[in-house]
């Protein structure tokens, strides 16, 4: 049987400052190496001051994730030597002296499978290196620090995952937790990123690194999978070892780097005091918690009567939360969910549509008023948003520019009609046949007022002319 | 008995190029000797403590700038990035 | 004018209007150009020292509130950092190195408007206990020039006992402060970890050291103290100490106290000059009204190797950061791949230096930890619990600061664990995070003899009773120099 575990790492950049320092916790705003101060860039005679907050948001995560979470929590250097460490070690977390790191022991349920949630803890990003050149022989490598001390928590997660779909569906429930909770933004670039590691039946764990996206990621388990089991088939040993993903060529690479280099040399890092988070701490974190996602779809379907699939979008997604529970009343939060995820959805489906939206919770409850009382067809709305999208006009506006009003004048839909009867002669004879085919005329109707026809009006009319 | 090899492997990860130090392995290893003392203590029941400190305590979540361009006192290449050594 | 005064009737005559601030700075630089060829206390001297006096001259005229220590000269160990000047820790690799920041306790000084005279030497990195660890030469002893000052902070305790300053700022790593102290016949004091920030020192085992005042008299140490001491949010692991006054009722005496005599510091490994100066001190705190008797820590005898394990793993860590790559030398890296670069940038390290980075990165590693660094910290553990029964018991522990005096240089320097062994009475004081403080005692033959008093955590007050006590009770030869 294939197990693959994860290793996940998020930055916290709700925050407003780094772990261990002041320097801006979402540094992408930033000029190269101008987010740095002494500690960040670990000047001699700088100390780290662990930050607050940082803490609480990680123990609110691993509460999220139904994980137990220590009295006191300590921190750890791990050694290594790279340019993009200002300290040559990072400030991580480790379980050697008792449970010391954030949390454990937590689980995440997946189509009704429980993945279990083995350990989360909290330590700092290094910066990043920068490969500038032609050829790999004039190549230069530049540092950019801006990131470096960037609040990270790093979720691992038993290999209770049997293939790479199963995955995807976790990553997307715990992107969604973690944006629901308000302390992280998976869909920045680089602000959430995941390792993996493969066996199947009677091999080797193997580690793979150095994976780009979510989207690779599934791309380099399968790879991994079917390299090991070709490798099985041969009855060739699958060695434990740390392959690299390569985003060119889309394999695994075996590293070079022998594992028994790798001595990181942990240690207690004693600049900082070992926190302890007493009982008060953790009620009042869980008191402060976001409603979580399964308690608001929940919700919505017993207050609303909304649909399970469309409470289910409005409460994972936290753009479409946001906008639903800014809009609604008791009496049309039913119309506005349906709203959402039937005509606006197309327009605002990617970070990007979402930055340059123009539209407000306010314009959708407008919307709907619109439609309720008549000025707006419902057929229109989608019309009506995909302005709102772009321009930001209130639906006020819109009606009187865009021409978007309802046509319910009698006088004005029965022209149309007759229009419609001159040009569809066999249409009107099969509808006096066969009274069911009535419905094409009406659509005929609608097709010449780009929707705006009262469709209970129209059919009326078109039955009494019918006679 | 503590292997030489073992010493000149060590100061390899800690990046110290032993070339013209030789004499220093030898200095190691007696320091290395003389810690063998501690086998000699029974620390069974010993677990290891650390100073402690309030939730409360700590930093508040707020972002102050560095008033100073710190990077240009550093070394810098163009100005804003630093450069390292080729990466192998 | 008296360059040997004490910075208590230093600002007394100042106050008094003797002489001003400017006079004074004008004679500590002339004594400095006068003797620092011979001793070699200063790596560098403030410029502006003589600016920074007239200032305050200007401000005791004008009726300006003047911070409390009215201008006196204090040096600071160049392992602490001050902005706009260098900070090399004695070392080759941080020769151009400048802070944009200044330690905490330097700004606490300065806004009282002490006068910083300039950076003194040290065994690089704060590795050592004679100086002649330091890339810059060894400082030499002011008692005897032919002797070691004692060390890692060599140059701050001899340049107090040259009158080249008042005071100094040293680092006790294990033993720093008080080494130095006892070897060159000065007070100098180890606080409780925590009790002062570490801010803008640079690091060397950074778990258990703390910066100490190096001063003439028990009383300027109080003083110090008083300005030096408290939480600092730039250094999570400071501690409250409720705005102690450690000057205020020092000369309460001993009367009734309870002092352990630590078995295992003064047995075996004493020579006969500080076995009998022992001797002699434990009659004298007998005298003062103390009640003193035999206590053993039975864990001690581990502690140095515990210590080293400690130290060295730290300092491999610690260390690690000079790479070269954001700040150091004029080194190109053309040419060069990252791992031989960044190890060629590294062979600037002097070579106990390169001794503690080999042996940090021996120690913890995976293969030895169990071994070495594991059991070095449940020693700790252990000397903790054997330290905090002592202090149900006693009010105070006392030793010899170092086995032996002052020796010449070269003496020792040769065997490695001759050397660690000069720590023995010191760095239980740091494994255990309780203060300890070296009181000048005896001159015999001509080198200095100093005991140390260690105390419970944050008990600086009481320590310094006793420290004073001691003191009152020595009458002790002036430097001939």
């Amino acid at each position: 049987m294939t197990k693959i575990g994860l290793e996940i790492h998020c930055q916290l950049t709700k925050l407003e400052s780094k772990l261990f320092c002041s320097c801006k916790a979402n540094y992408r705003e930033f000029e190269p190496n101008h987010n740095i101060c002494p500690v960040c860039m670990g000047l001699p005679g700088s100390l780290p001051r662990l930050n607050q907050k940082a803490v609480e948001s990680a123990t609110s995560i691993a509460m999220a994730l139904s994980c137990k979470t220590p009295e006191k929590i300590a921190f750890f250097r791990k050694n290594y030597f790279y340019p993009d460490l200002p300290k040559n070690f990072q400030i991580t977390q480790l379980n050697v002296y008792g449970d010391m790191s954030i949390g454990g022991e937590g689980y995440v349920d997946v189509e009704g499978a429980k993945i279990k949630i083995r350990r989360i803890q909290l330590e700092e990003d290094p910066g990043r290196l920068i490969y500038e050149g032609e050829s790999e022989r004039t190549k230069i490598t530049l540092v950019d620090y801006n990131r470096a001390g960037t609040p990270l928590v790093e979720i691992v997660t038993d290999p209770d995952f049997e293939n790479p779909r199963q995955v995807r569906v976790f990553l997307n429930i715990l992107s969604d937790l973690l944006e629901n909770l308000g302390v992280a933004e998976p869909g920045l670039e680089g602000a959430m990123r995941a390792d993996g590691n493969v066996s199947i039946e009677g091999g080797n764990k193997v580690e793979i690194k150095n994976i780009g996206s979510f989207h690779d990621l599934e791309k380099a388990l399968h790879f991994e999978i079917t390299r090991q089991e070709s490798l099985s088939e041969r009855d060739i040993e699958i060695v434990q070892e740390t392959r690299h993903w390569d985003d060119r060529r889309k394999i695994t690479i075996s590293s070079r780097s022998k594992e028994e280099d790798q001595d990181y040399r942990y240690f207690l890092e004693n600049d900082i005091p070992w926190v302890k988070i007493d009982q008060e701490t953790i009620t009042s974190l869980q008191k402060n918690m976001p409603e979580s996602i399964s308690s608001k779809k929940e919700r919505f379907v017993e207050k609303f009567d909304i649909a399970p699939q469309v409470a289910d979008i409005l409460a994972s997604d936290k753009y479409y939360f946001d906008l639903f529970e800014n809009a609604h009343s008791d009496s049309d939060a039913k119309d506005i969910a349906n709203l959402i995820t039937t005509d606006l959805m197309g327009f605002v489906d990617t970070k990007e549509k979402r930055e340059k939206s123009k539209l407000t919770s306010q314009h959708l409850s407008d919307l709907i008023a619109a439609i309720n009382d008549k000025t707006l067809t419902r057929t229109s709305s989608k019309t009506a948003l995909q302005e709102i999208v772009k321009s930001g006009k209130s639906v006020k506006e819109l009606l009187s520019e865009m021409d978007l009003g309802q046509v319910s004048d009698s006088s004005e839909i029965e022209n149309i009609i007759m229009e419609v009867f001159e040009e569809e002669k066999q249409a009107v004879l099969d509808a006096k046949e066969n009274p069911e085919t009535v419905n094409y005329l009406v659509g005929k109707v609608m097709q010449k007022t780009k929707g705006k026809a009262d469709p209970t009006k129209t059919l009326e009319l078109i039955k009494s002319k019918l006679g | 008995m503590v292997d030489e090899g073992e010493i000149i492997r060590v100061a390899k990860l800690m990046k110290i190029d032993l070339e013209d130090h030789t004499e220093h392995v030898g200095r190691v290893k007696k320091m290395l000797e003389y810690f063998d003392i501690l086998d000699q203590i029974d620390l069974s029941s010993e677990e290891i403590v650390s100073q402690e400190k309030a939730l409360a305590e700590l930093r508040k979540d707020e972002f102050v700038p560095n008033d100073k361009k710190l990077i240009e006192s550093l070394k810098n290449f163009r100005e804003h990035y630093v450069r390292a050594p080729k990466m192998n | 004018m008296n360059l040997k005064t004490s910075i208590l009737d230093y600002i007394n005559d100042v106050k008094s209007g003797s002489f001003s601030v400017e006079e004074f700075t004008s004679a500590t630089i002339q004594r400095i150009k006068d003797v620092d060829g011979d001793v070699h206390a200063y790596l560098s001297l403030n410029e502006s020292a003589i600016d920074d006096a007239r200032a305050i001259d200007k401000k005791i005229s004008a009726g300006e509130k003047v911070g409390t220590c009215y201008g006196f000269p204090i040096s600071i160990k160049d392992n602490i950092c001050i902005t706009g000047s260098k900070t090399t820790c004695a070392s080759k690799i941080l020769e151009n190195f400048v802070a944009p920041y200044t330690a905490t306790v330097v700004s606490k000084l300065q806004s009282e408007d002490a006068i910083v005279t300039g950076k003194t030497n040290l065994d690089e990195f704060a590795m050592g206990l004679t100086t002649e660890f330091s890339a810059y030469g060894p400082t030499k002893n002011p008692w005897n020039l032919k002797y070691v000052p004692g060390g890692s902070s060599g140059g701050s305790a001899a340049s107090v006992a040259a009158n080249e300053c008042l005071a100094s700022l040293g680092s006790d790593t294990g033993g720093s402060v008080r080494n130095p102290a006892s070897f060159c016949s000065v007070v100098g004091l180890k606080p409780t970890y925590g009790l002062i920030s570490r801010y803008g020192l640079i690091s060397y085992a950074n778990s258990i050291e703390q910066i100490g005042p190096v001063t003439k008299t028990v009383k300027d140490c109080g003083f110090l103290l008083n300005v030096i001491a408290g939480q600092d949010s730039n250094d999570d692991t400071t501690i409250d100490n409720a705005n102690s006054d450690y000057l205020n009722d020092i000369e309460q005496g001993i009367e009734g106290k309870n002092i352990g005599i630590i078995k295992e510091m003064t047995s075996d490994g004493l020579s006969p000059e500080v076995s009998s100066a022992t001797k002699n001190a434990i009659q004298d705190f007998e005298k003062l009204g103390a009640h003193c008797e035999e206590v053993s820590l039975p864990t001690i005898p581990y502690t140095v190797a515990a210590y080293y394990t400690i130290t060295s793993t730290e300092a491999g860590s610690n260390l690690a950061r000079y790479d070269n790559i954001r700040y150091g030398y004029d080194f190109e890296s053309e040419g060069y791949e990252y791992n031989s670069y960044i190890s060629k940038s590294r062979t600037k390290f002097g070579p106990e230096v390169i001794r503690r980075i080999i042996l940090g990165g021996f120690v913890p590693s995976a293969g030895h930890a169990g071994k070495y660094f594991l059991k070095a910290l449940k020693v700790k553990s252990k000397l903790i619990s054997e330290a905090n029964s002592a202090f149900e018991k006693y009010d105070y522990l006392i030793s010899p600061t170092a086995p032996v005096q002052p020796f010449q240089f070269g003496e020792k320097i040769d065997d490695p664990v001759t050397l660690m062994l000069l720590d023995y009475n010191t760095v239980t004081a740091n494994l255990t995070g309780k203060p300890a403080i070296s009181v000048p005692y005896r001159v015999t033959d001509g080198l200095p003899i100093g005991m140390q008093i260690i105390g419970d955590g944050k008990s600086e007050k009481s320590l310094l009773q006793a420290a004073y006590a001691l003191e009152s009770k020595t009458d002790l030869p002036e430097v001939p120099l």
